[in-house]
């Protein structure tokens, strides 16, 4: 199974001064490790989801996300905004921590859902936001993320 | 005291599995026993048993979309939350339906 993220699709520093701009710059990080047939698709769904109804969940994170044949491979990149941005967030705060999820239509497994149903699930926990915020290096990163999603396959 | 919850969202990916983990998090807080159903992308888990549904004083839906099996709650208290709402307000929601339960007891 492909790793669901690396080192290249995380960035700790991430510029932008809009939703789109992140969720751009971001879906670029996934195009980039050839795991999308179409980024236009996927840029323009991800942001038809985000019509929907906003992914800023609040606490300063949104977990923008497409689910569409135009994703090749389950992915998630992570970035982080120094000085946050808007999101429409639930709460009205700005983001400072952004989830870009990539799932195809039909997934091989459910291995990665679970994955990405464990990593909701611990966005919802302060200290595992707080470390988010903090850490310094995407080595430390991967290695907290790769604890949750192994526990997520057990 | 118990709760029982199902949770659903439009691309089953995340909220789901964010509300039920709110819903069961607040819960815990004001010592309330939970159970959550996911209607997620990975397909129905924790299936809730016509025991916990028996047993349960309030039914907590969200309704973004169709719950599947709805029908299993009729004649039951159920409250209606967004599922935004159930992550964001989850403790509210909680202590809210605590003090319902209580009222009636």
């Amino acid at each position: 199974m492909n790793s669901i993220i690396n080192k290249k699709l995380i960035k700790l520093n991430i510029n932008g001064n809009s939703k789109k701009e992140i969720i751009v710059e971001l879906a670029k990080l996934i195009d980039e490790q050839g795991r999308l047939n179409s980024i236009d698709e996927y840029i323009e769904e991800v942001l038809k989801r985000e019509e929907l109804s906003t992914t800023g969940i609040g606490f300063g994170v949104a977990i923008p996300h497409g689910k569409t044949n135009a994703v090749k491979v389950p992915t998630v990149a992570f970035g982080r905004i120094k000085d946050g941005v808007e999101w429409q967030s639930l709460d009205g705060e700005p983001v400072h921590i952004v989830f870009l999820l990539a799932v195809p239509e039909k997934a091989a497994s459910n291995a990665h859902l679970k994955i990405l149903a464990a990593l909701s699930r611990k966005l919802m926990d302060e200290n595992f936001r707080e470390e988010l915020l903090t850490v310094n290096s995407q080595e430390k990163l991967i290695e907290t993320l790769e604890t949750i999603f192994a526990n997520a396959l057990d | 005291m118990k709760v029982i919850a199902v949770t659903a969202c439009p691309s089953g990916v995340a909220h789901t599995y964010m509300a039920a983990e709110a819903l069961e998090k607040a819960a815990k807080q004001e010592g309330i026993e939970i159970k959550v159903e996911t209607q997620g992308s990975i397909g129905i888990e924790n299936e809730l048993t016509q025991e916990d549904i028996m047993s349960a004083d309030v039914v907590i839906l969200t309704k973004d979309m169709g719950i599947k099996n709805e029908e299993r709650f009729k004649g039951k208290t159920i409250v209606r939350v967004g599922v935004s709402d159930a992550i964001k307000k989850a403790p509210a929601l909680m202590k809210k339906i605590k003090a319902h339960i209580e009222s009636k007891k």
